[in-house]
């Protein structure tokens, strides 16, 4: 019994120990979660950008794309996943992927490269799989994909979709 | 002390055997299964390793591994070990292995997940779950290692109580951390008016959220009456942790926490479906296991009269 006993002490000083340290400093480390979700609120006077996936078919149309219909595993992390990708954030690891590391060599440094340095890539994936998914000769098929950015500059709440620029990968 | 005050505790708010033990494995298990299930993983492996930010302690592992990994080959092995190991998992089989090894995979994939995106909590709750259940002996009953073994060890109901207790508090932490952390960040500004509706507008500009629903434009035309609504949500989160220790009050309380999730679903685009899915570990099991003759005899007595 008293084995037991320490056996769960240990447990659950090894699972709490390392949330409450999580929670104290606000910080995750996987697999170690603070929940700090939507902790800062919104701040109406702030300004946010956001993007719209689309597809310009054979036929002509330009269609929106839901990602969540491609890479359904991403669910919830979708839009911070293309949030990162514009942001460059692979390449401001400590480590990069060396194909990064590359890139950003030949650029002369993070600061040089533009900005969604690696949407292509994501453009290219999703464009694929969606393509995959009809017959040669849909018409529905794609020819390009794109990734609109739009901003709402905040401080009301109206005037949402100010465009900002685009990302167009050709299939 | 801590023992005695389980003992107190015991099948008065949290129930002691095996079998809910079992119960609460299959539930955890069953949950990861199904998402792994309908997720697409070949799709996953698709994706650009360009993209890739390993996080924490995804981080130890080194980029050659995730270029063997993120191929529709590598990700189609990673989800038939998954299945194979939730489904022994979920039915009890080979459990003292099994649980170990789906807590491992699981520990991975979603690190995966969060190496592409974000670092999201719906999941983790369940994987903290999964944590305990892997150090229980959460197979002695409701498992196929039950059937086919006739021998089991006699343990106390402490064994079975405690980790029950212990994922309970867990979910308790979830909610109570989160109103702390929220309080500590914004204070009461996180009341203001504008709060929700920006919060809600934001998450449903794009179309790369779950779901595309427009309530949130709506919002500013009631603005005024939302911070009572933030106020009772951080509340209820406060007050989370009375659904482990007085019964009576559990069923309100999770009964307002299906209400926040669904809403966050229809106002905000964001939902938490495996979060959701363990509130079944507050379900007394039980109530569902033991015969009850008094109840079934009042009930037909009922019945007759």
């Amino acid at each position: 019994m008293t084995r037991l006993y320490l056996k769960y002490a240990v447990l659950t000083v090894a699972i709490f120990v390392p949330l409450i340290w999580a929670f104290v400093n606000i910080q995750n480390v996987y697999p170690v979660a603070t929940w700090n979700v939507m902790m800062a609120g919104g701040l109406l006077e702030r300004g946010r950008s956001y993007w719209i996936l689309r597809g310009e078919t054979v036929s002509g149309e330009t269609i929106d794309i839901r990602p969540m219909s491609l890479t359904n595993a991403m669910y919830a992390r979708t839009w911070t996943m293309v949030n990162a990708t514009v942001d460059n954030q692979s390449f401001k690891l400590p480590n990069p992927y060396p194909a990064n590391a590359e890139l950003m060599k030949q650029a002369g440094g993070l600061e040089h490269l533009p900005p969604g340095a690696r949407v292509p890539d994501l453009l290219r994936a999703w464009g694929d799989l969606y393509n995959e998914r009809l017959p040669a000769s849909s018409p529905q098929r794609l020819k390009a994909i794109r990734l609109d950015m739009y901003r709402w500059e905040g401080g009301d709440f109206a005037n949402y979709d100010k465009f900002i620029e685009s990302w167009r990968q050709d299939l | 002390m801590a023992p005695r005050f389980i003992e107190a505790i015991e099948n008065r708010v949290v129930p002691a055997s095996a079998f809910a033990l079992g119960v609460a494995r299959v539930a955890v298990h069953a949950t990861f299964l199904i998402s792994v299930l309908i997720a697409s993983f070949s799709a996953l492996g698709r994706l650009p390793i360009t993209i890739l930010r390993p996080t924490g302690a995804m981080r130890l592992l080194p980029w050659g591994f995730y270029e063997q990994l993120l191929t529709p080959t590598g990700m189609m092995i990673l989800k038939l070990a998954m299945v194979v190991s939730l489904v022994a998992g979920m039915l009890g089989f080979f459990t003292p292995i099994s649980i170990k090894s789906s807590f491992v995979l699981v520990v991975f994939y979603q690190g995966l997940l969060r190496s592409f995106g974000h670092f999201n909590h719906d999941e983790m709750l369940g994987i903290y779950c999964l944590a305990v259940l892997a150090f229980t002996p959460c197979g002695d009953e409701f498992s196929l290692d039950k059937r086919l073994r006739r021998n089991r060890k006699d343990r106390p109901a402490f064994a079975y109580a405690y980790p029950i207790l212990l994922m309970q508090l867990l979910m308790a932490w979830v909610y109570f951390s989160s109103a702390l952390v929220k309080l500590r960040v914004a204070g009461l500004t996180y009341l203001s008016q504008n709060n929700l509706p920006a919060l809600a507008i934001y998450h449903s500009l794009d179309n790369l959220h779950d779901t595309s629903f427009r309530v949130a434009f709506w919002l500013p035309q009631i603005k005024s009456y939302l911070p009572i609504f933030v106020a009772l949500v951080l509340l209820w989160e406060f007050f989370f942790p009375l659904a482990v220790f007085f019964p009576r009050l559990r069923w309100l309380i999770l009964g307002g926490g299906v209400a926040f999730h669904l809403s966050t679903l229809f106002i905000m685009n964001i939902f938490f479906p495996h979060q959701l899915a363990l509130y079944l570990l507050f379900v007394n099991w039980d109530r569902f296991s033991k015969p009850r003759p008094d109840a079934a005899l009042n009930r037909a007595s009922a019945v007759l009269t």
